[in-house]
């Protein structure tokens, strides 16, 4: 089953579709008022797409002064080159201490790792503790947005799961009594947990610092209480100075959610003094910082496709790709989903995910909202070609269409075939047509199939011309 | 784990893309015509309160989200009101869980976003106002800034081991995009510009 | 001057009073148009399936058929954003990139030349006007309503409200695609029809009785769903309604030719 089976199960529930388009739609709109407040929307948009061209130009360079700035801070840094090397190290330093239940945030990055089943496979407990994720992890699914992780579910499925994995009455379906749920579970796992996990919004070179931003405040809770602070961070989320995160905190969150801010816009620079914290536990703090490759050199290293490495996560390409409203995050069945997935997850797995750049009617909505000026319809086109000459595409499709399309080249061909088209088309049964051009005809009527073509018309046209020229001048 | 790194750095070196120059920092947009009205906006937008009193006599001038008497709890960084309860006795700070009410002074406040910049004195102050039910955050009316460009240009990271933009309370829309404030962090946050201004006499509290 | 019309692939086969009407609308502007029969197809589904090579292929004889023409009409937002933008790409030649560079399509060309300064016409409806995502957001005929850069002229609205009678109406997306995206249309077809759909009912909500573009590959995908699924709804090509109003003048003594409408070589 790939994105098209998928996409028509979601679509085939009308109502629910209906539902998904217009919560979607509706952050849409929220980005364009808060885009309408910000007098220099267009120039932030370039300025960080400039920042970012620069530093994915130096990434060494500024990878090696951020190691430097951190270790100086205290930090311990270690670098993975795949899923696998990161998830290694963090189950190690967990092991190392002891430590069987690890508290996380949001983090993009991890679940590409699949660090969640990993860890559990060694007997540590994994919290998710943004709503959204923790919501989608009780349901043992994956977050389908990658911001609203559960987007897709109504509050009465919630309310369900609740009552069934945190004793809430059945029946309670309220938002905010379903949250002050979740609030009470999840203080009990913030206030007793040794280890906090979060990803990386920003890293920055020039100090060695990295920014986290929420707005539920449970990175912060995740890593205020515990001794031991592990973050997730790709290569691709580094900036070189201070000042560059300015632009990028002006489009994050307006793009994401539309607020001017999320709540929480949290800095963060080696580990917290030993002498604070107080925590029941009698290890010092400590901060340890991953690095995680796993393909995003390979990215860079491809012209068609290295900008995708600016994006900032905010999810606008999905909240605006019509396609992705109606068919839901879990049709793609990627770990991102929606326009950015479509860029990134070929690269990682073209076999795989070879549908999804045609999951696409290349209208450019996508292209037009990233903050970080990402050309991603036309990066979408580049995969279809490339995946076409790579073997990805059928045989049978790639057989058509280059027989068409050699045939199109010839004008007495090309006309042949429409005006042969043309005379089966009218001449066949009509139940027999719909049947043959079923996957127009399921939703669609055919259009009055014409007799004559235009180049025939123009032609007779200019034959009449001609003639009452003749006439004209023989009587004249 | 430095094969690790060294392959890392060698790839990145490999896969360098052309040189494109740093751009130079953009201009900040023009300042807006009303600060205050505008940093209300924000604050209400996110879920916050918004309150103007005079510097010396703030706490009898607000209002606060519970009658000030009756919240047990405090952490306070400030003079007044004064830290007590669980907010004094706590050896952890996990046992901060029960606090009422926290009170921070806030460095500056963006006027774009509505946002505070704070830098904890300690751990505890943190886990305070990530735990307390209630935050205030005070802020001198002098000290507002256009943007975040001015912002991380009074900023230094350098120096700072751990500092966050603070607006609003905790929420989240998770649910059905319902907003509901009070996620996991404080259910409300006032932000308190202080200025010049006389006392007002004896104010219940 | 001489300017040649480009008719796409399928309004050749499938509409094609929707290229005799924009001969009409030509002529009676002024202008005069070589249709170059051995025109075929500009390559644009192939392109856009990923068969570069079958698109290169096509584009060049495109480009052969086309490079005696200064200026070249094509009847398609998305065909003139294909030939404009992608056949460069795919033969960075002189040749291709001039044809290209003369390529335009027929509201633009319009445009262009001056003819929304001039009333056209009577068409008393009230009209829905369905923007092509390529021509929108490829060749910057319109603000895409995600931009907030300086708004550019959208060639078809401005003609169309030179048209007396004609009621522009306001959609609630005014840009959202309606669904057609090539291949997609029968590859994904039940995403391609829902979004179709959702065009359909902002039409209705909106009041248009017309519903009107520049792509009649989106018409035919709108007008199939719209009488498969009870929407009473005339599509026309922005060029149809040209010629109906323009007509319509014809009939109340409106020069439509010899206006001087037509410049020289720009």
């Amino acid at each position: 089953m790939g994105h098209v089976d998928r996409a028509r199960a979601f679509v085939a529930d009308a109502d629910r579709t209906q539902w998904h388009d217009q919560a979607l739609w509706f952050v849409r709109t929220k980005r364009d008022r808060a885009a309408d407040r910000v007098p220099d929307w267009e120039a932030l948009r370039q300025q960080a797409a400039a920042i970012k061209r620069n530093a994915l130009g130096r990434l060494p360079e500024l990878w090696t002064e951020f190691e430097s700035n951190a270790v100086a801070a205290g930090a311990v840094v270690h670098w993975a080159r795949d899923a696998r090397e990161h998830n290694e190290i963090i189950a190690g330093l967990l092991h190392e201490r002891g430590i069987e239940r690890l508290v996380k945030s949001k983090s993009m990055l991890t679940e590409e790792c699949g660090l969640n089943p990993f860890l559990e496979a060694q007997a540590i407990e994994v919290i998710d503790t943004d709503l959204g994720e923790r919501i989608v992890q009780l349901r043992h699914e994956p977050p389908s947005h990658i911001v609203m992780p559960a987007i897709h579910l109504r509050r009465g499925e919630i309310g369900e799961l609740f009552a069934k994995e945190m004793g809430s009455p059945p029946g309670l379906e309220d938002p905010a009594e379903l949250t002050a749920v979740a609030r009470r579970n999840l203080r009990k796992h913030f206030l007793s947990a040794e280890a906090g996990l979060t990803g990386v919004n920003f890293a920055i070179a020039e100090t060695g610092s990295f920014v986290v931003v929420t707005n539920e405040g449970n990175a912060d809770l995740g890593t205020a209480l515990p001794n031991l602070h592990i973050a997730s961070v790709g290569l691709e989320k580094i900036l070189p100075r201070q000042g560059d995160l300015a632009p990028f905190l002006r489009l994050l969150a307006r793009s994401a959610t539309g607020q001017a801010i999320t709540t929480y816009t949290s800095h963060f620079r080696g580990p917290r003094p030993a002498s604070e914290g107080h925590s029941p536990t009698q290890a010092n703090p400590a901060l340890h910082i991953v690095i995680v490759d796993n393909g995003r050199s390979q990215l860079l290293a491809q012209p068609d496709f290295r900008e995708a490495l600016a994006c900032i996560r905010c999810g606008a390409c999905l909240n605006t790709c019509p396609v992705y409203r109606r068919s839901g995050g879990h049709s793609y069945e990627a770990t991102i989903p929606g326009p950015i997935g479509s860029v990134l997850e070929p690269s990682r797995d073209p076999t795989r995910h070879a549908e999804l750049p045609h999951a696409c009617t290349l209208c450019g909505s996508c292209t037009e909202i990233c903050p970080v000026q990402i050309p991603l319809h036309h990066q979408l086109l580049a995969w279809r070609g490339r995946l076409a000459e790579g073997g990805q595409h059928s045989r049978r499709r790639r057989w058509a269409l280059y027989l068409v399309g050699t045939l199109f080249m010839w004008p007495p061909a090309y006309r042949f075939l429409g005006w042969s088209a043309r005379a089966i088309a009218r001449v066949f049964p009509s139940r027999l047509l719909e049947a043959a051009l079923a996957p127009w005809t399921r939703g669609r009527a055919l259009p009055a199939i014409p007799k004559r073509s235009f180049r025939t018309l123009y032609r007779d046209r200019h034959r009449q011309a001609a003639r009452e020229a003749d006439n004209g001048g023989r009587e004249g | 784990m430095s094969d690790a790194r060294e392959t890392i750095l060698a790839r990145l070196a490999s896969a360098r893309p052309p040189t494109a120059p740093a751009p130079a920092a953009m201009a900040p947009p023009p300042n807006v015509l009303d600060p205050i009205e505008t940093l209300r906006e924000h604050l209400t937008e996110a879920g916050g309160s918004f309150q103007i009193a005079a510097r010396g006599d703030w706490p009898n001038q607000i209002e606060w989200p519970e009658a000030l008497s009756t919240m047990e709890h405090v952490y306070s960084t400030l003079a007044d009101p004064e830290t007590r309860g669980v907010g004094r006795t706590a050896v952890f700070d996990h046992e901060l869980a029960r606090l009422d009410l926290c009170v921070i002074r806030g460095e500056f406040a963006v006027v774009e976003n509505g946002a505070v910049w704070h830098v904890p004195e300690s751990a505890r102050e943190r886990s305070a106002a990530l735990l307390a039910q209630h935050l205030v955050v005070v802020v001198e009316e002098s000290q507002l800034v256009p943007t975040l460009h001015q912002a991380y240009d009074r900023i230094d990271l350098a120096k700072t081991t751990f500092g966050w933009f603070l607006c609003g309370p905790s929420k989240t829309a998770d649910i059905e995009q319902s907003l509901v404030l009070g996620a996991h962090g404080p259910c409300t946050m006032s932000l308190v510009l202080t200025r010049d201004g006389p006392a007002l006499s004896g104010t219940a509290r | 001057m001489r300017i040649a019309l480009f008719v796409p692939c399928y309004v050749d086969q499938l509409k094609p009073e929707v290229g005799l009407a924009a001969l009409d609308v030509l002529e009676a502007l002024g202008f005069e148009v070589v249709y170059p029969e051995a025109q075929t197809c500009c390559g644009q589904p192939f392109i856009t399936a990923g068969e570069r090579d079958r698109g290169r292929a096509l584009g060049e004889h495109f480009v052969n058929v086309f490079e005696d023409f200064d200026e070249i009409v094509a009847l398609s937002g998305s065909c003139a954003a294909s030939i404009r933008r992608q056949l460069p790409l795919l033969a960075p030649n002189d040749r291709t990139k001039r044809v290209a560079a003369r390529t335009r399509e027929f509201c633009e060309f319009l445009v262009d030349h001056g003819v929304a300064s001039k009333s056209l016409g009577h068409f008393s409806d009230r009209v829905g006007l369905h923007p092509s995502c390529h021509a929108l957001r490829d060749l910057g005929l319109g603000t895409p309503s995600e931009s907030r850069a300086p708004a550019r002229i959208d060639p078809a609205r401005m003609l169309l409200s030179q048209v007396a009678g004609l009621e522009l109406v306001d959609l609630t997306r005014r840009d959202e695609c309606c669904g057609f995206g090539g291949l997609f249309a029968i590859e994904e077809e039940a995403v391609s029809c829902r979004m179709g759909l959702d065009r359909l009912a902002d039409h209705r909500g909106a009041g248009a009785r017309v519903i009107a573009s520049t792509d009649i590959s989106c018409l035919l995908h709108l007008e199939g769903l719209a009488k498969k699924n009870g929407f009473d709804f005339r599509t026309m090509h922005v060029a149809e309604i040209l010629a109906a109003s323009l007509a319509s003048d014809a009939e109340h003594g409106f020069a439509a030719t010899g206006d001087g409408l037509a410049d020289g070589p720009r």
